[in-house]
């Protein structure tokens, strides 16, 4: 070990640079599907920060924040709750809360239907994968922490 | 009847990790493992024979299928679990530091 790098070793690395791509796909295939199949929001946005927290765990933790920042993950988590709560007061001009406002629906198990479950959906993997990320970092970001404190 | 058992025995497996281990970090995976036999206990209560995944799918009627409510319940118990999980890890993690040990025995005095 000359220069210690950070993270683990060069086949973890070779090996995460070709998967963490297909698992943010198929993160967002799960969020997108949500309504047609199993899966939803929750799965979707674990899946989707599990590719951030592989990155973070391979590379060490600068090259995961350098991608992914906590300042944009904590963006990224309030605009999740924020549209979930938008779309639920949207709802309003329909009637109630939580109405589904659109009016062509389209067919059932199409891509494009069940008006607003797949845009509650988005919005649930914002929340959801910011805010595992964040939990991640936050307990990686600890240890530094208080080795300053003293 | 022997699911259950199963899973009462997995409750009590976890209950003896929590009450007998001195670290902290297989305390708090006892907790975890009690978390998960309740949640099997759920979706075994919800099971019925020959049942099928409550999911609408495309040309095909379900007739008979297992209860979906315990497991949405389930679902949402993951969640908590999760965030509980989290925040247990954050409270050892401060322990350590303090004491610097995960030995229960030896967090006695009042630090800091």
């Amino acid at each position: 070990m000359k220069n210690r790098e950070p993270g683990m070793t060069l086949i973890v690395k070779t090996i995460t640079r070709l998967t963490v791509g297909l698992i943010l796909l198929y993160g967002i295939y799960i969020v997108l599907h949500g309504h047609l199949s199993p899966g939803g929001g929750f799965a979707g946005g674990v899946i989707i920060a599990l590719s951030f927290i592989h990155l973070m765990l391979a590379f060490g933790r600068d090259a995961a924040l350098k991608k992914f920042s906590q300042a944009q993950a904590s963006i990224l988590e309030s605009l999740g709750a924020l549209m979930f709560l938008s779309i639920a007061l949207l709802g309003f001009l329909g009637g109630y809360f939580f109405f589904n406002f659109f009016l062509h629906k389209g067919k059932p198990f199409e891509l494009f239907s069940a008006g607003i479950i797949p845009l509650c959906n988005i919005a649930i993997s914002l929340k959801v994968g910011a805010g595992l990320f964040a939990i991640f970092a936050v307990l990686v970001l600890f240890k530094k922490l208080g080795e300053k404190e003293q | 009847m022997i699911e259950y058992i199963l899973c009462l025995l997995l409750f009590c497996i976890g209950l003896y990790c929590v009450l007998r281990r001195r670290n902290i970090i297989k305390i708090i995976v006892g907790l975890g493992i009690i978390e998960y036999a309740v949640n099997l206990f759920f979706v075994l209560l919800g099971y019925r024979h020959y049942g099928r995944a409550p999911i609408l799918a495309k040309d095909q009627t379900i007739t008979n299928m297992v209860d979906p409510i315990p497991q949405a319940l389930v679902l949402t118990s993951i969640v908590i679990g999760l965030a509980v999980t989290a925040l247990i890890v954050a409270i050892a993690i401060r322990i350590y530091e303090k004491y610097g040990t995960f030995d229960i025995t030896k967090i006695r005095r009042l630090k800091g």
